[in-house]
């Protein structure tokens, strides 16, 4: 089977860098999803999409604006009203949910390759992020599972925080390895591992 | 003036010494020492030299106020020029130097400018450039000849060339309660608000937090009030839900409670740590704000107001209590309220001899009395400083009787000797950002001061910023504020620490200028900065700029770096004096943001140089390593050409090209914009967003599609595939695509909510290969499997899908480049992999990459349109692309596109040019009809796009040409004259090659 590439390819480069005398502030990593999804309901069909979505996938979406829920390998938030990121670690998600969603009450649109998934974790993911988006990083204004719709400078992106010091981030494809090098420089003062 | 160390006291650190240089001198001072305070601790006192009249000038405050002592700091080989001594931590390593001065500060020779004093005056620039109006000169342009030399003379720090090549970070921050500034107040609220659970930023303009605690000498529940303040902020640092952000300066106050700061995180350390930045800008938003930003003392104005040895006398006792530092031996003090007497005795305490307090007022309180008394002064009341005597540097004054409330002065003359006079003009609240984010500033007449307005947003003052200049009151305040901010329920007493401090009174008496007696005794400045005196703004007054912002401009009062924080409020009080009115009816000033300078790498932080945001190609890894040369197209990188040893461009895409029509070539696509448009409504939306039909297209079909604005001009077109009945695959062009997405959702938002449709941006999830050339079928069939490729099965804008070594692939058969082509898509991931199985397929057909260039070359001898065409100025029917539009349905544009204008014959239309002198032809050049280099006028159009085509053997154009197709055979010229190029051209039918189509069909 082929394998696809990642767009980061030549600039990722596991190892320590940055300001890492006292451990490293955050970790970088690509979680290199098989599938992910967009999932959009048309307008009043939101209820119906997230139930069809729950019964599909087993992901039961609160409905709440950037509300998220993570469960094992998969993940689902929302990015905009009535627009859902679906992630699944193993690949075939948008067919799965082809035969689910009926034409009548959203679309689907697979990302899989188009999107590119950065995992951001450590103490200092909140600061380091905070300098990249203008986006209230503290837990109790962004909880586990929550996600986002946001852009640091042109480049688009969907964070879903996954962990109380871990954030996923979606970036478009085309603009990864621009991201990444902007995300490793901003990282350099806390110290960085890319894993 | 005979500056000196104190033998104890301050806030430095003694046993910590720091050696650095000033003007290539090496200097030793202690940790925690500014540059102001450790050259003054040296002796030094002349520290700079005045913008217009080079005169000599010493510190005047401690702080950010501070207009004289500018200084350029210099990194390597780059310099910062006109930062201020007094906000320059010293650390090992510094070296700054002295501005505006030739050959050194001691021996100027631009200090010949004060002979010339008079010429200099206020609108100098305005009456000097519009030329002597009358006399000899008049009429000359004298002015141009003597304006390099005017530039030269004046002036502050000189900017350097050297690339700075240090960090600058950007940081975005959320808070529930932002206090701005550190004193009492500030600390008390960020203490109440944190202890209520809100999140807190604390910001500090100095390093250490305290404020006036760290110098006024007060006792705080006990003990001594920097000990308090430092025990406080100890305690915060220690809280999770406060950030305490000392040497940041909070600069402006925007919309939404958001608030701009720069946090100066390295520039007190000789080398920063690894990945910190020189300077952090941060962008705060905060719930809410208190705003314990302080006061200022202001100076007063009168003669000989300038030497060094003249300063504030908060900024002597900060001098004193924080830096353990005497600007005197020999101290004057000359005040107009009683908070001067408190600094008179904590000089007096550190050491200094007290000469005279001259104050303006006939009688002074008990408290001034005692405190003048304990510093064993003489006060002078009812007196005022008419002189000041000395070099470059104070050595005495003359005190005159004198009447505040009348003006006149007596006959009693008093020579008071003085190696420094310390001045108190009463104090003014630090109200910029209030005044940012709120109504006018609220004139109190009692303390002679604008108090901060009506909020228009949501913040809360605190301390002296209110105009509460105790300590006491400051603390009750910021206990308030933190609670006000924090939200929730009042506590019902406080229990507010308690403060022994000295009651002294800071009401002023309204004296702002003491003008000259007898017109003796020097120059009397309002703005140091910009060497205003007072007699400009009186000049001012009697020329008509009677309004304070003409004043403004017309002196370049308040102009400078320093923003007028010292002379902003004397100077309109000379002209409220000199136009009959109270200070308020004269006018204020709304303070624009910054309050203090900002560094520009901090606004541009992060977005220059590799962290640019760039696009890339699935291919682009490909690209790279096979030669291409990449060129940036918008914010993508697309090769222009793939070039050989040896080959110029234009030999590299001809041979691209020629390559294609002879054999096939290969292309990277990827950039093309793409819009997934799916839903039941799909096709019904394209019907209204195209001119042509698309509900009529079949599943697994292609169309080409041009687009409209609604003003009916054209605005993009690209091809739309049909993949199942609810679901197309939008292109659009690459450098357009934002534009398309943007005028779609605009219309599927605002317009037709009720279409069920849904936009996706997918350029990102393919990969594109365009394989042109009449053997591209070949080469598909060689490497495809899971279709057939025939006619039939895969017609003209026909779609099918298969799989290439592996990976499932979509091709519609299409062409941009007028040959058999076809466009084979992937999943991104898969693109390099596709991309190289089809060019080990092409090999046995000689097949060639082929970059932007060859790709314009081609598209050009095929007269296909591109962004250069579809300008935003031209019609479908410019374009003779009229066919395209539907008669059988409205779309957007079809209501405005037939207006008179937009169907005029004498429209520009598109044409093709073929250059006659076998020349190049250039792009933006103009078609004129005669045969006259030399005429630059007459233009019937202009040329939009250029190549040499290798199918004619000719330099071939496509241009914009009025009347368009009734020019076809007609000669015309190109005339550029920019590029120096004339030459002869045809004009001919824009479709140069192949116009059957039976190439691209065949």
């Amino acid at each position: 089977m082929v394998e696809p590439l990642s767009p980061l390819e030549t600039d990722w480069k596991p190892g320590h860098y940055g300001h890492v005398a006292n451990g490293a502030g955050v970790t970088l990593s690509q979680t290199q999803p098989g599938s992910i999804v967009q999932a959009a309901a048309f307008a009043g069909e939101e209820k119906t999409l997230i139930a069809a979505l729950k019964d599909a996938t087993g992901l039961a979406l609160p409905d709440g604006a950037g509300a998220g829920v993570i469960n094992g390998a998969r993940a689902a938030f929302g990015i905009a009203p009535g627009r859902f990121l679906l992630v699944d670690q193993a690949e075939g998600l948008a067919d799965t949910l082809s035969s689910a969603v009926q034409a009548d009450t959203g679309t689907l649109t697979d990302l899989s390759h188009g999107r590119t998934a950065i995992r951001v974790a450590g103490t200092s993911a909140q600061w380091v992020l905070a300098k990249l988006f203008a986006i209230d990083f503290a837990l109790t204004a962004f909880p586990v599972a929550n996600g986002c719709s946001t852009a640091h400078h042109d480049i688009f992106a969907h964070i879903q925080r996954t962990g109380e010091t871990q954030f996923d981030l979606y970036v478009f494809r085309s603009f990864a390895r621009s991201f990444w090098k902007s995300l490793c420089h901003a990282s350099e003062d806390v110290g960085y591992q890319v894993k | 003036m005979s500056a000196r160390r104190t033998a104890g006291g301050g806030r430095i650190d003694r046993t910590r010494s720091v050696r650095f240089h000033f003007d290539g001198k090496a200097y030793t001072g202690f940790a925690g020492d500014t540059l102001a305070s450790a050259l003054l601790a040296c002796g030094l006192t002349l520290l700079g030299r005045s913008f217009k009249y080079h005169r000599p000038r010493g510190l005047v405050s401690a702080g950010f106020d501070e207009p004289n002592a500018l200084v350029t700091i210099l990194r390597g080989d780059v310099r910062e020029a006109n930062i201020p001594a007094t906000m320059i931590e010293i650390h090992d390593g510094l070296v700054a130097e002295s501005q505006n001065r030739f050959p050194s500060l001691d021996y100027d020779l631009g200090a010949i400018n004060q002979l010339a004093g008079p010429l200099f005056s206020a609108g100098f620039y305005y009456k000097t450039f519009m030329g002597p109006a009358i006399g000899p000169l008049k009429g000359t342009r004298l002015w141009m000849l003597c304006e390099p030399f005017i530039r030269r003379a004046a002036g502050l720090g000189r900017a350097g060339y050297a690339t700075d090549r240090v960090r600058y970070e950007r940081m975005n921050a959320f808070c529930d309660v932002l206090v701005v500034g550190a004193g009492p107040a500030g600390l008390m609220a960020a203490k109440t608000a944190a202890a209520k659970g809100a999140r807190v930023i604390l910001a500090e303009t100095d390093p250490v937090l305290g404020g006036s605690a760290n110098w006024s000498n007060e006792t705080i529940d006990g003990e001594d009030a920097s000990q308090w303040a430092a025990r406080t902020a100890e305690a915060l640092a220690e809280t999770d839900n406060v950030r305490l952000l000392p040497r940041t300066t909070v600069w402006g106050y925007y919309d939404g409670n958001t608030l701009a700061a720069l946090e100066r995180v390295a520039d007190h350390k000789r080398v920063p740590e690894n990945g910190e930045p020189r300077h952090r800008h941060w962008t705060i938003r905060a719930r809410h704000v208190v705003l314990a930003t302080g006061a200022l003392e202001r100076p007063i104005v009168f003669p000989g107001n300038d030497r060094p040895g003249v300063m504030l006398a908060s900024a002597a006792a900060r001098y004193a209590g924080e830096f353990g530092v005497l600007p005197g031996a020999r101290v004057a003090i000359f005040t107009n309220n009683d908070s001067a007497y408190a600094a008179a005795r904590a000089l007096q305490r550190q050491g200094a001899a007290i000469s005279a307090i001259i104050d303006t007022r006939p009688n002074v309180s008990e408290t001034a009395a005692g405190l003048a008394n304990e510093a064993d002064a003489e006060v002078l009341t009812a007196h005022a400083v008419v002189a000041t005597k000395g070099g470059r540097s104070l050595s005495g004054l003359l005190a005159r009787t004198f009447d505040y409330q009348t003006g006149r002065f007596g006959e009693a003359v008093r020579e008071i000797q003085a190696d420094c006079l310390v001045v108190s003009g009463g104090w003014s609240p630090v109200i910029h950002l209030a005044s940012q984010a709120g109504t006018a500033p609220i004139w109190d007449d009692a303390l002679q001061a604008f108090l901060p307005p009506e909020p228009t947003q949501k913040w809360t003052g605190a301390g002296a910023f209110l105009g509460h200049f105790s300590t006491a009151e400051a603390l009750a305040d910021g206990h308030a504020a933190g609670q006000a901010a924090a939200g929730g329920a009042k506590a019902r007493k406080p229990a507010l620490p308690k403060v022994e401090s000295l009651p002294v009174d800071p009401t002023p008496a309204p004296v702002y200028e003491v003008a000259s007696p007898d017109g003796k005794g020097g120059k009397a400045f309002v703005d140091f900065q910009n060497d205003v005196t007072a007699d400009d703004v009186r000049l001012a007054h009697r020329e008509g700029f009677l309004s304070v912002e003409h004043l403004k401009r017309y002196t370049t009062l308040g102009m400078a770096t320093d923003q007028g924080k010292t002379s902003n409020i004397p100077g309109l009080a000379i002209m409220a004096e000199a136009r009959g009115i109270s200070i308020p009816e004269a006018g204020t000033t709304r303070f624009r943001p910054p309050f203090t300078p900002v560094s520009l790498g901090a606004l541009a932080a992060e977005r220059y140089g590799e962290l640019k945001p760039d696009r890339l190609s699935p291919m682009h890894d490909w690209h790279v390593e096979n030669g291409a040369t990449m060129y940036s197209a918008g914010l993508w990188y697309r090769p222009q050409i793939y070039g050989k040893a040896g080959e110029t461009v234009e030999q590299a895409y001809v041979r691209e090209a020629a390559a294609v029509r002879r054999s096939v070539g290969i292309v990277d696509v990827s950039t093309l914009g793409k819009i997934a448009v799916q839903g039941p409504d799909a096709a019904a939306f394209l019907d209204r967003v195209y001119t042509n039909m698309f509900s009529t297209l079949p599943v697994g079909k292609a169309r080409y599609g041009l687009m409209l604005r609604e003003d009916g001009l054209a605005l993009d077109d690209g091809t739309t595939w049909r993949l199942g009945e609810n679901d197309f695959l939008m292109t659009t062009t690459t450098a357009n695509a934002g534009n398309v997405m943007q005028h779609l959702e605009y219309f599927l938002d605002i317009v037709w909510p009720d279409l069920k449709v849904t936009l996706t941006s997918v350029t990102d999830e393919w990969a594109g290969a365009a394989v042109a050339g009449p053997k591209s079928r070949d080469v598909l069939a060689a490497c495809v499997s899971g279709t057939a490729l025939d006619n039939e099965t895969l017609p003209f804008m026909g779609i099918v899908h298969g799989e290439i070594a592996g990976v499932a692939v979509m091709i519609c058969r299409l062409s941009f480049s007028g040959e058999r082509a076809y466009e084979v898509y992937c999943r991104a991931g898969f693109g390099r992999h596709v991309w190289e199985t089809l060019i080990e397929a092409g090999k046995p057909f000689d097949i060639v990459p082929y970059g932007l260039e060859a790709l314009g070359a081609l598209r050009i001898e095929k007269g296909h349109v591109t962004g250069a065409e579809i300008d935003g100025r031209t019609t479908a029917r410019d374009l003779y692309l009229d066919w395209m539009l539907s008669k059988k349905k409205p779309f957007i544009g079809s209501m405005m596109m037939d207006r008179e204008g937009l169907v005029s014959e004498e429209r520009a239309r598109l044409v093709g040019l073929v250059s006659l002198d076998n020349q190049p032809l250039g792009g933006g050049a103009h078609i004129v009809e005669h045969n006259d280099p030399h005429a630059i006028r007459d233009s019937i159009g202009h040329v939009t796009a250029v190549c040499y085509s290798p199918a004619l053997g000719k330099y071939i154009a496509l241009a914009l040409v009025r009347r368009g197709k009734a020019r076809h055979g007609s000669r015309a010229y190109i005339s550029d004259p920019l590029r120096r190029r004339f030459g002869p051209v045809e004009i001919v039918s824009h479709h140069f090659f192949d116009p059957e189509g039976s190439r691209m069909h065949g």
